[in-house]
């Protein structure tokens, strides 16, 4: 009898230790928890619009649907938000940031206060692609970018800046393929398609989705692109093939290498592998979820998942060129 | 066109629309209210909640919000001399004083009816401008833009305080300011200028805790040095009874409330510049209107058309900065911007489309910026008395809130420590200048309008070399700042000739 409750009490013992540690195992890891995302921008452009469409359909696909919140970080090119996942936030997959595609060049440009290392980051992956366009005015003589390099005229063409890398496309094109041109920086992406539609300018580099309402419209056309591509401008001339000289191509190959992760994600490096699994096959699996393509399609945007391999190979392409080809590059990018 | 303008109005007062319209202008109430927490940071927190509905719902409910924060953040800066929002800091300059002398609520009735009046005046130009307004954005290229901004520098001329110390208090102030403008990235060349290799100030000094520290911090300081009450001395009972007084002042200044909402329109419309800049123009043409030297000296102690001028341009401003977002699908402010992004997600593309074929949606924006802004204003003044009777607390119980709501809201800015010691430090800055009496208003103008006015600078040189000095608007314009940076003077010589004939 005794023998008996000391089999039972032994049995319900291991009983309660194996349905426990099985319902640990149950349990998932975001159960209860809030993902914290930090945009490296204000509210209202491209990068913070993606991080709200995710957030409110990323918790379907991750187990436990954890809530989002998303928070913005603006400043300094989005390197404070770098900064801050790299060296502050906590590795526990709670806190993830998505910051400016062109980080790479200020780590490459040895840029002061960038404390980050694009390579050791726990890279999510990219939710989009955004190919460089150069748009000009329809009503202009010229129509495609062959008839404007024979045009004699200065073209006036408008960026935002030195971190501006649409900018960066416009420097190169000039010394590169010898367009002729004066790139004139405006306070912001909005008074440059001001001056545009006023004809102070002629055109401007942009990101193929900001420019795309204004193509639709026919304000501007667009002339040429970067290597990256996207649907509907597979036809236009490539910048790297304007150029013959090796170091020219290598250099527009970089400018354009990042609008390949347009929107970058990432986790502070050292966040433990399964929990980085659950978060990449969750942007992997959003991507196709029909009402996410919806909302998507609403704000003029296009999901498009870039794996975290793909924009790491991107990184190492940028960051492990030899010493004259960054010297060289760097006579053009000022991050 | 007419049928557009009613189907607008049919539009808003569908029981759907208008009941978004309550919930997004209640909303906006508080936002105005909360210092700091200012309309685009709200606008993008209530994009999640528009994806299910339709245009003629979401517009009502994001505008309805968008619209009164200016009128409500009106109320916070009289009340305590803390901006409500970065657009209502001229209130404060002469509002706060009529606070501290038990006058609050003839200034926020002021404020409100001439918040009213300027969000119509705006609503009207918005919609009469529909037909003409590819020219009239159009007309003002960059370098009629920098000569706009020179003409907001020579305000600075009439926001100074009287005779030679005073006007050179102001220049140094404003030079002060513009030099606080330069800290951050250079936009042309990528150099950084005093970031000390602080990354937080690579974008430069951000507004909002500039403001905050420099007007709020003062008052706070100074309430806890005297130890009453804001309203000091005054006995409680007679605080509200000036409502209708405020209503009446209003409509007294008439002409002056229309014009000053003429000015704020015509900002509105520029990219970049829009309510921070309006309210100082607006506040600097109301000090214009002094009729005697005595009253000249009266603005910035509590002269009710220092508080009709900045409060009926913030308004104004709302109906015109939609001009360039809905025509042309270009922002003209970081709110518009955000605003932008939700016409897209309800399927509407701005452009020459909304001024015809939704032609009917965009007056209804025209209506919804007009009933919100009464609704509020209906509602604030039966709240008044209670509101009112705030400066009435002692002000030991009434700091820590303060404090507490002052340093929010700037956070809100940036969500960065670098926020709160901007606040400490522009609080010292504050102190200092109001301890020595230079003015505030000059730096801030020379705040927000020095880097445009170096970028501008640039890209008027740069794209066209010195031929833009020749241009017939820039020259008309320029002369336009002459005059207004000289107005001034010529205004005192009048105003002592008139006194001293007047005593013989």
């Amino acid at each position: 009898m005794k023998k008996n409750f000391v089999v039972l009490l032994v049995i319900v013992c291991l009983a309660t230790v194996l349905f426990s540690f099985d319902r640990a195992q149950a349990a998932p890891y975001y159960e209860g928890k809030k993902i914290k995302i930090v945009v490296g921008f204000a509210p209202g452009g491209g990068y913070d619009r993606m991080a709200r469409l995710l957030g409110k359909h990323l918790p379907k696909y991750i187990p436990g649907k954890p809530s989002f919140i998303i928070e913005n970080m603006p400043g300094a090119s989005s390197m404070i938000t770098a900064n801050y996942v790299y060296n502050i936030a906590k590795p526990d997959g709670l806190t993830i940031g998505t910051f400016n595609r062109g980080l790479p060049f200020a780590q490459l440009t040895d840029k002061k206060g960038a404390k980050f290392d694009m390579r050791k980051f726990a890279w999510i992956g990219s939710s989009a692609v955004e190919a460089t366009v150069l748009v000009i005015r329809t009503d202009l003589p010229y129509k495609t970018f062959d008839e404007m390099l024979k045009d004699k005229s200065v073209k006036m063409l408008g960026s935002t800046g030195p971190g501006d890398s649409n900018g960066h496309l416009l420097s190169m094109l000039q010394a590169f393929v010898g367009l002729d041109l004066k790139n004139i920086s405006y306070p912001s992406s909005a008074d440059v398609m001001l001056a545009v539609e006023r004809k102070e300018l002629d055109g401007r580099g942009s990101s193929y989705s900001s420019a795309l309402p204004f193509i639709e419209r026919g304000v501007v056309r667009a002339v040429l692109r970067g290597r990256i591509v996207e649907e509907g401008i597979e036809n236009l001339p490539v910048d790297e093939d304007l150029v013959t000289d090796p170091k020219a191509k290598t250099l527009l190959g970089m400018r354009s290498a990042p609008d390949g992760f347009g929107r970058p994600y990432v986790a502070p490096p050292g966040t433990p592998e399964n929990v980085m699994n659950i978060l990449r096959e969750a942007f992997a699996k959003v991507e196709k979820d029909p009402e996410l393509q919806k909302d998507a399609e609403k704000n003029k945007m296009k999901i498009t998942y870039v794996s975290a391999d793909e924009c790491l190979k991107v990184i190492n392409f940028i960051l492990n060129q030899p010493e004259d080809i960054v010297n060289e590059f760097k006579k053009f990018v000022q991050f | 066109m007419f049928d557009a303008f009613v189907g607008g109005l049919v539009v808003v007062f569908q029981w759907k629309s208008f009941l978004y319209l309550l919930i997004g202008a209640g909303i906006g109430f508080w936002v105005g209210i909360l210092p700091g927490l200012g309309g685009a940071t709200t606008l993008a927190l209530m994009m999640p909640f528009i994806y299910k509905m339709t245009p003629q719902e979401a517009l009502p409910f994001l505008l309805g919000m968008h619209s009164v924060v200016q009128t409500t953040g009106d109320i916070t800066s009289i009340l305590f001399g803390i901006p409500g929002e970065a657009t209502t800091v001229a209130t404060i300059v002469d509002g706060y004083p009529m606070a501290k002398k038990g006058e609050a609520g003839r200034a926020i009735g002021a404020a409100l009816m001439s918040s009213l009046i300027g969000a119509v005046f705006g609503a009207a130009f918005l919609a009469l401008s529909i037909p003409i307004v590819r020219p009239l954005v159009l007309a003002f290229g960059s370098p009629e833009m920098l000569m706009v901004i020179l003409l907001g520098l020579t305000c600075i001329s009439s926001l100074s305080g009287r005779g030679r110390r005073g006007l050179l208090l102001g220049l140094l102030s404003g030079g002060i300011g513009l030099l606080c403008s330069l800290v951050g990235q250079d936009r042309q060349a990528g150099i950084l200028r005093f970031t000390f290799d602080e990354l937080y100030l690579w974008n430069g000094l951000p507004v909002i805790p500039v403001l905050v520290g420099l007007f709020a911090i003062p008052e706070i300081v100074d309430l806890a040095v005297r130890g009453t009450a804001i309203a000091g001395d005054v006995p409680s009972g007679k605080l509200g009874k000036g409502v209708m007084q405020g209503v009446r002042d209003t409509f007294t200044h008439f002409w002056l409330t229309v014009r000053c909402s003429l000015i704020g329109s015509l900002i509105g419309i520029l990219p970049g510049l829009g309510g921070g800049v309006a309210q100082w123009m607006s506040y600097a043409h109301a000090t214009q209107s002094a009729k005697t030297i005595k009253e000249q000296e009266g603005f910035g102690q509590g002269d009710i058309r220092g508080v009709l001028g900045p409060g009926a341009a913030n308004n104004s401003k709302e109906g015109a900065g939609l001009i360039p977002t809905v025509a042309f699908g270009i922002p003209a402010s970081s709110g518009m911007a955000i605003l932008l992004g939700a016409f897209f997600l309800l399927g509407l593309v701005p452009g020459p489309e909304m001024l015809t074929k939704h032609l009917t949606l965009t007056f209804s924006m025209v209506w919804t910026i007009v009933v919100a802004n009464i609704l509020i204003v209906l509602v604030s003044l039966v709240f008044i008395n209670h509101i009112a009777a705030l400066t009435t607390i002692r002000g030991k119980l009434l700091i820590p809130f303060l404090l507490l709501l002052t340093f929010i809201g700037a956070y809100t800015s940036s969500n960065h420590i670098g926020d709160l010691i901007a606040v400490l430090v522009f609080g010292c800055v504050g102190y200092f200048m109001v301890r020595f009496s230079w003015p505030r208003p000059p730096f801030i103008l020379g705040f927000i309008l020095g880097e445009l006015a170096e970028t501008y600078l640039y890209v008027s040189t740069s794209r066209y070399g010195w031929d833009w000095l020749y241009r017939p608007k820039v020259i008309i314009i320029f002369l336009l700042a002459v005059a207004v940076a000289a107005y001034p003077f010529i205004q005192r010589k009048k105003l002592q000739k008139g006194e001293s004939s007047h005593e013989i």
